[in-house]
């Protein structure tokens, strides 16, 4: 299995230095003049890191919440976070002040985000804790309603603005540059190493709640740990650069299929499946038919969903 | 016309015995119905127009159609008198039944933005269409001289047409005098001219491609669009191009909201280009989204930075 770690971050770092020489034009990095300076430092660096951040976010937020809610076709954004974040993204932009001027919209995604987590979690709240499938029907309860409420607001308005920014709330990396940066790292980091710490919890949660009771957890303050985990990693991957689709789901089950479903070495596993696959998926989305862009979002799902299927039918995947 | 009508009934009545006065009355309602139908057609302008699209909205606006007009997309904005005027939902998703309540005698369509299987629609209610086919800038004035003759307003038609044919014509000719002899085409097909890039959007990025009228007005400028390689008319573009192809001049759309703020992180990004460093970024009207009368003030305004 170790074997199987190193080979997974060896070809995790290649697939991200390939994603900063190779792109539309491809830059040789013994070979720099000013101009490729420039685009390496400011405009794919930033990307890249951004695609890697938040492929680790979706993937270790996926194989946590898979686990929590011991459901297999849980996706960090069936709670209801990302439709809040784009519903409050699109909020922040009607109100019409535009008062952080750029940072309007990732900051209202953020806002957005944390506040619809907070709210599943009380509707998740019972008895003195998270119950699971409360969680996930009101996650889905409410990712519903805001999912209409945003349709709404964008077929009575007016505002070409709004159409345009939801449009990056649907997956789009161009936006990346430093300056979100240094924000989402420490949310998503905070996220991480609270989820990678309650991994062995997570394992037992996993089992059954009596079970982790009886093996010596807190079943639900580890609940709630994870949870808090979950929404730190999302609503900072949301504002990043928007809802990007499949790697929630994916890779936690990829990561399975490769190493086994022992939390400890799954979250981590499928934090850095999930980075190498988004930097795949925007690479190939801004160098197929250039100077035009796929949105990453799609790039993952049409590359994402033919490879589950084919996983699906070879082994029993679905199980967590 | 229908005063004559009654007329005529009343003579043919009198004459005729009852059996052929029925008979000959019948026919002679079948054949003035049926000319009047005709005649409302061709002869007698639309009394309730209801347009579609903003850029037909501005152009029956200036045609001097305004106080026919009965119903606008919740779009149309300009002239100040269109917002008044009710509204009958978008220009992808208009609303049936707000359209049928207005009662229009002729609804006009474009090519561009209204779906097609609404004209259908339409059509089979007995609601007669006029659709606008125009969508480039050398197709504006005959588009414009063709909606004319189908409204009964020819010579206005033509008036507004000219004077859209001129201003194109004008900066042709200007275009010409100003820059020397065009230079053989250089190694990578370029023309002489600025290089160009006319921004929509900034995050994400959606610039003005191949086939708009923003396009067509760079152009007409003696200028070259990066963009005009793309495959679509409005492209989702790559930074990394830009600061490749390095435009001279950067136009931003104005919008609704402040568009300097919203693009002040594209910019920054791309710094290194000239427009950027030269100073030669522009806030420019809207007046070259819609291919209307007003493109004759966006293109006047382009030249302005571009000359």
């Amino acid at each position: 299995m170790k074997k199987k770690i190193i080979i997974l971050v060896i070809l995790s770092i290649t697939i991200f230095v390939l994603s900063l020489f190779m792109g539309p034009r491809v830059i040789n990095p013994f070979e720099l003049d000013g101009i490729e300076k420039e685009i390496l430092f400011s405009i794919r660096l930033p990307r890249v890191m951004v695609a890697v951040l938040m492929g680790i976010a979706l993937g270790a937020s996926g194989a946590v919440l898979q686990g929590i809610l011991r459901n297999p076709l849980a996706d960090p954004y069936i709670l209801g976070i990302s439709s809040g974040a784009s519903l409050s993204a699109a909020l922040g932009l009607l109100s019409g002040l535009y008062i952080f001027g750029r940072f309007t919209i990732p900051l209202s995604a953020f806002i957005g985000a944390s506040v619809v987590s907070i709210v599943v979690g009380a509707f998740g709240w019972k008895r003195g804790g998270l119950w699971p499938e409360r969680l996930l029907l009101a996650g889905v309860g409410l990712s519903f309603l805001f999912h209409a409420a945003l349709m709404l607001l964008m077929s009575i308005s007016t505002d070409e603005g709004l159409r345009r920014a939801v449009l990056w709330i649907f997956g789009d990396l161009s936006i990346a540059d430093w300056s979100l940066i240094p924000y989402g790292f420490v949310f998503i980091i905070t996220g991480f190493i609270i989820s990678i710490s309650r991994a062995k919890a997570l394992n037992a949660l996993i089992l059954g709640d009596e079970l982790a009771h009886s093996l010596g957890f807190s079943v639900q303050r580890e609940r709630m740990l994870l949870f808090v985990s979950i929404a730190f990693m999302t609503a900072a991957s949301v504002s990043l650069g928007g809802i990007i689709g499949f790697i929630g789901l994916l890779m936690p089950h990829i990561a399975r299929f490769l190493i086994g479903a022992d939390s400890r070495v799954l979250i981590p596993a499928s934090a850095i499946c999930g980075g190498a696959f988004l930097c795949i998926a925007d690479l190939i989305g801004k160098s197929i038919m250039p100077p035009m862009e796929i949105p990453s979002g799609i790039v993952t799902a049409l590359i994402g969903s033919p490879y589950f299927l084919y996983l699906l039918r070879r082994r029993d995947v679905l199980s967590i | 016309m229908r005063n004559d009508k009654k007329e005529e009934f009343f003579i043919f009545g009198s004459l005729t015995s009852e059996r052929k006065w029925y008979i000959l009355s019948y026919l002679l309602l079948l054949v003035t119905s049926q000319l009047s139908l005709l005649t409302a057609v061709y002869a007698e302008p639309p009394d309730r127009i209801l347009s579609l699209a903003p850029s037909t909205t501005e152009i029956l606006f200036a045609m001097g159609l305004g106080d026919r007009i009965v119903g606008v997309t919740n779009f149309c904005d300009y002239p100040g008198e269109a917002k008044k005027k009710p509204k009958i939902g978008g220009m992808s998703n208009p609303s049936l039944e707000a359209v049928i309540l207005l009662k229009p005698d002729i609804v006009i369509m474009t090519t561009d933005g209204n779906p097609k299987e609404f004209e259908e629609r339409l059509r089979s209610l007995k609601i007669k269409t006029y659709v606008f086919k125009a969508r480039r800038l050398s197709e504006l004035p005959q588009g414009i001289r063709d909606m004319g003759l189908a409204l009964g307003v020819k010579e206005r038609a033509e008036t507004l047409a000219k004077e859209i044919e001129d201003a194109i014509n004008k900066f042709k000719v200007r275009g010409q005098e100003s820059a020397p002899p065009h230079p053989p085409l250089s190694k990578g097909g370029q023309r002489g001219g600025k290089k160009v890039l006319f921004i929509i959007w900034p995050e994400p990025l959606i610039v003005a491609g191949p086939g708009t009228a923003i396009d067509d007005a760079i152009t007409l400028l003696d200028g070259e669009n990066i963009a005009s390689k793309a495959k679509v008319p409005y492209p989702k573009y790559s930074i990394e191009e830009i600061i490749h192809q390095a435009p001279d001049v950067i136009f931003i759309g104005k919008g609704h909201i402040d568009m300097k703020k919203v693009s002040s992180g594209l910019l920054k990004r791309i710094a290194v280009v000239p427009a950027v460093k030269n100073g030669a970024v522009f806030y420019i009207s809207d007046s070259l989204y819609r291919l209307g009368p007003r493109v004759i003030e966006g293109i006047e305004e382009m030249a302005k930075y571009l000359q």
